[in-house]
């Protein structure tokens, strides 16, 4: 005791918490819940409170819980973007979307005319050629910015970057260079597309210091900041360097820690920090070390794999028939890996998740998870199949007899779900991508995530996207699969902390919870479907903190 | 890293060799062996994992972190993350390395990972990958991975075709065959316990300067010869003969005078070969000199080739 009791008013309350479904009172201390009530006289049973009426306008609903995002959010938070659809930032502010490649050298344009340092440079992000049919972006397209100062522009897959003349020059990139991915035009001289790391390190000390800002503490602050404009309060960084990386650790306890840091961590460790042929045993030790570090904000939540790459990549494994040319995609660690790590990783009482984008990779990781509950009957694991896009019924149904969850990458739907079908996989397949309504029926339970920063992070556009599937072309991407709001408000609360074995204390406004909110102008229950993304979030409250998202005119 | 301000003008680069294939093909004992005897080279093994490779303990002069030390002068690197960052720390290492091996994962296309070699500091002297010659064709054919590891070979300048002793010489030449058909061109060396000649897994020492060591008794045996010439050479020529080469012949190295004086550096790993403009450190010769590495017909040939272009035998 000791502590005071705070009352927040507010104009509706939706708790996730079927047996006290809603109210309009939360009674806090210490950072936990103490109840939801739509009379405050019910609070009277814990002695004096002090009514707390600045949300009285809002509507409260759990924090929002992302799965599967990357603290690579942050490094991107104060560079330009240049990407085709608008995007909110960490600052507040809104950067607009690049309907032609003629906008995107506008932008730039206007951000080189706004740097002072001619020997500085210009970096940019968020590139997507494949909304501009016709020319490839290319080194001309960026000289029209500037003939003089170095320009690195990152594309949104982060796997390819076209640079200008200038950055040619001044890092000795000619129609010499060797190196794969270096492309060269029909005159044999580079055109200035970087493609995959090899090439890319030829633009010089730039993409070092990329590489050294990923783990910089105001790269972690920026992260922060951008779950407060999504209504985030707790996140998973998934995939994480620190069983090899003392350091990071360090950094992330001393922002996440802070009580100025507006979110939870839940940091998944990748295995091959410790080399590509890493002993599983080994793992487990290194994991039991750092768990004396556990604080309310910061978790290891456990193992992250990565078994194939993207389907927008044409790198995601497919089952038969593939896709059209024949191909099937990459595998980046094998089965037999998988049968040897993921077992002993369960045994330790380890939850793995899995990134597995194409369906075959379902398989394979269920198939480990299937021998590693035969030999140990860890039945509450939740292990997660991670991006979980092109599940079938029959895998989603396997998974659901294995006790694993799913986590869908909802917001592809809009991104590149005209893509898919046009492109990557076809009609029938872009339309079970993100089976929400099929994992519901076959009783598995899963999340909805973002994968910032792939996509931006925040809960509405993810309830927005499940709920309505709509591409950017006005298809409506499997119709079937659409499920209710409140089911996808579910899937981004107390069903996504659930895959993190954190459902016991977040997730919902419910009495012994932590004290985790989005504070939002209007309900996504409430509100015409399609306007879900336009709620407006108005800040959070985590662990009874209140952070307020920045307003930016 | 740093760009070619820091790549060390004047230094020549660093050559960079990649071992790949797929899991349990004997990438690791290979390497070991390579720490093991490195014939007075200063190599630089950068590998998954230190465990697997499992380098004798009389042997490790020190151990700090991601960098194991040998006796020998060479050193054994684990770099799981940014690869790429460590790379100009070998670069610019003092003493200088000599060679940079580079141990692709078991999934990995080591053809990519070869690509960090074309960095400015460094130069891609091949893209080696393993086979067990037990296992490859039913790897090769598995419905899941099976292309991944067709692709590892397709993209390979040089196969090593490991475990031989394990099957029977009629199962070994049928695995030999069928690799051939699988990549056409293929240049294929046959192995026990990843035992490979130094010379056919890295080249010779110091640019072919040096007289080649004796190699040890070998499942497969090879000849080596160092071939000069006083008179420049014609270039279309010399490019005839590149495209070429007996399947037979593993490794060409060496620097050649054009007719037009410019000194250019040859460099043949199995199938692949490069043309380069010779770094002017290595071009303060008087004679152009090649060194061919190959079985005794292979070499033999290529001997009788160059004979045209005016090489003859070292005396």
């Amino acid at each position: 005791m000791g502590e005071s009791i705070r009352v927040y008013a507010a104009r509706e309350i939706v708790t996730m918490n079927p047996s006290n479904p809603s109210g309009r009172y939360v009674a806090v201390r210490d950072g936990l819940i103490l109840g939801v009530a739509h009379d405050p006289a019910e609070f009277d049973y814990w002695g004096k409170y002090e009514i707390d009426d600045r949300f009285a306008g809002d509507v409260l609903v759990p924090g929002f819980v992302e799965a599967h995002a990357h603290s690579l959010e942050g490094l991107f938070a104060e560079t330009p973007y240049v990407g085709y659809f608008d995007r909110l930032r960490p600052d507040g502010s809104t950067s607009p979307g690049s309907a032609t490649l003629d906008d995107v050298v506008d932008r730039l344009q206007s951000v080189d005319a706004a740097m002072t340092d001619p020997e500085e440079t210009l970096v940019a992000w968020g590139l997507d050629p494949i909304y501009y049919p016709g020319e490839r972006a290319n080194k001309t397209h960026l000289d029209r910015v500037s003939s003089t100062r170095s320009i690195f522009l990152l594309h949104a897959s982060g796997h390819v970057a076209t640079v200008n003349s200038a950055l040619l020059r001044a890092q000795g990139i000619t129609a010499e260079t060797e190196t794969e991915g270096v492309v060269m035009g029909e005159d044999g001289e580079p055109t200035g597309e970087l493609q995959e790391a090899a090439a890319m390190m030829h633009a010089g000390p730039v993409v070092a210091s990329l590489f050294t800002k990923m783990t910089a503490e105001s790269t972690w602050w920026n992260f922060g900041r951008a779950a407060l404009v999504g209504g985030v309060t707790t996140m998973t960084d998934l995939g994480s360097n620190l069983l090899s990386d003392p350091a990071l650790l360090t950094t992330i306890e001393s922002v996440v820690n802070d009580d100025r840091f507006p979110a939870r961590v839940v940091s998944y460790a990748f295995p091959a920090a410790l080399g590509a042929s890493y002993q599983a045993d080994d793992v487990v030790v290194a994991m039991q070390s750092l768990k004396s570090r556990e604080t309310s904000k910061w978790r290891l939540g456990g193992i992250k794999l990565v078994a194939d790459g993207s389907i927008q990549g044409w790198t995601a494994v497919l089952n038969p028939p593939g896709y059209s040319d024949g191909s099937r995609g990459i595998w980046t660690v094998t089965p037999a890996e998988m049968n040897a790590s993921v077992p002993v990783f369960h045994a330790a009482g380890i939850n793995v998740h899995c990134h597995c984008n194409g369906d075959a990779i379902v398989d394979a990781f269920t198939d480990a998870v299937e021998l590693a509950l035969r030999r140990v009957a860890w039945l509450d694991h939740r292990h997660t199949v991670q991006h979980c896009q092109l599940a079938t019924s029959a895998q989603l149904r396997r998974m659901a007899n294995l006790g694993m969850a799913a986590n869908l990458f909802a917001n592809h739907l809009w991104y590149w779900g005209d893509q898919h079908y046009e492109q990557t996989v076809g009609p029938e397949r872009a339309n079970r991508l993100e089976p929400a309504a099929t994992a519901q029926r076959e009783g598995v339970r899963f999340a909805l995530h973002s994968d910032a920063n792939v996509t931006p992070l925040g809960g509405l556009h993810l309830i927005w996207a499940a709920v309505n599937r709509v591409t950017p072309k006005g298809r409506v991407l499997g119709p079937e699969e659409r499920i209710s709001a409140y089911d996808a408000l579910k899937a981004v609360t107390v069903d996504a902390a659930y895959q993190l074995h954190m459902d016991r204390e977040i997730g919902s406004i419910e009495i012994g919870k932590r004290a985790d909110f989005a504070v939002l102008s209007d309900s996504p229950l409430e509100v015409d479907p399609m306007a879900i993304r336009d709620i407006a979030v108005r800040g959070t409250m985590v662990g009874g903190v209140v952070h307020e998202a920045p307003r930016v005119a | 890293m740093s760009g070619p301000a820091g790549s060390g003008r004047g230094v020549p680069p660093l050559p960079f060799t990649v071992i790949g294939g797929f899991l349990g093909a004997g990438k690791s004992t290979l390497l070991n062996h390579l720490l093991r005897d490195a014939g007075g080279r200063r190599i630089a093994v950068v590998v998954n994992d230190f465990g697997s490779v499992n380098i004798d303990a009389e042997l490790i002069a020190s151990h700090d972190g991601d960098t194991i030390a040998l006796t020998n002068g060479c050193i054994c690197c684990s770099l799981a993350g940014a690869f790429a960052l460590a790379l100009p720390g070998l670069r610019d290492r003092q003493p200088p390395l000599d060679h940079v091996v580079v141990e692709a994962s078991g999934v990995a296309d080591p053809f990519t990972v070869g690509q960090y070699g074309t960095l400015p500091g460094f130069r891609l002297e091949g893209v080696i990958v393993l086979a067990d010659a037990e296992t490859i064709r039913d790897h090769a054919a598995d419905p899941r991975l099976g292309h991944q590891v067709r692709r590892q070979l397709e993209r390979a300048d040089l196969v090593v075709l490991n475990k031989v002793d394990l099957v029977t010489p009629e199962a070994a030449a049928g695995v030999e065959a069928w690799l051939r058909e699988l990549v056409p061109g293929a240049r294929v060396v046959r192995a026990v316990d990843g035992e490979v000649p130094i010379s056919v897994l890295l080249g010779e020492l110091g640019g072919a300067e040096r007289s080649p060591a004796t190699e040890p008794a070998h499942p497969h045996p090879f000849v080596t010869a160092t071939l000069r010439a006083n008179a420049p050479v014609h270039r279309a020529a010399l490019e005839a003969l590149l495209e070429r080469l007996p399947d037979r012949l593993l490794r060409l190295k060496g620097f050649v005078r054009l007719e037009d004086n410019r000194w250019m550096e040859v460099q043949v790993v199995g199938r692949r070969w490069r043309l380069r403009a010779a770094p002017p450190s290595d071009v303060a010769r008087d004679r152009s000199v090649l060194v061919a590495i190959g079985s005794g017909e292979a070499v033999a040939e290529v001997a009788s080739r160059v004979a045209a272009l005016g090489f003859s035998h070292d005396r």
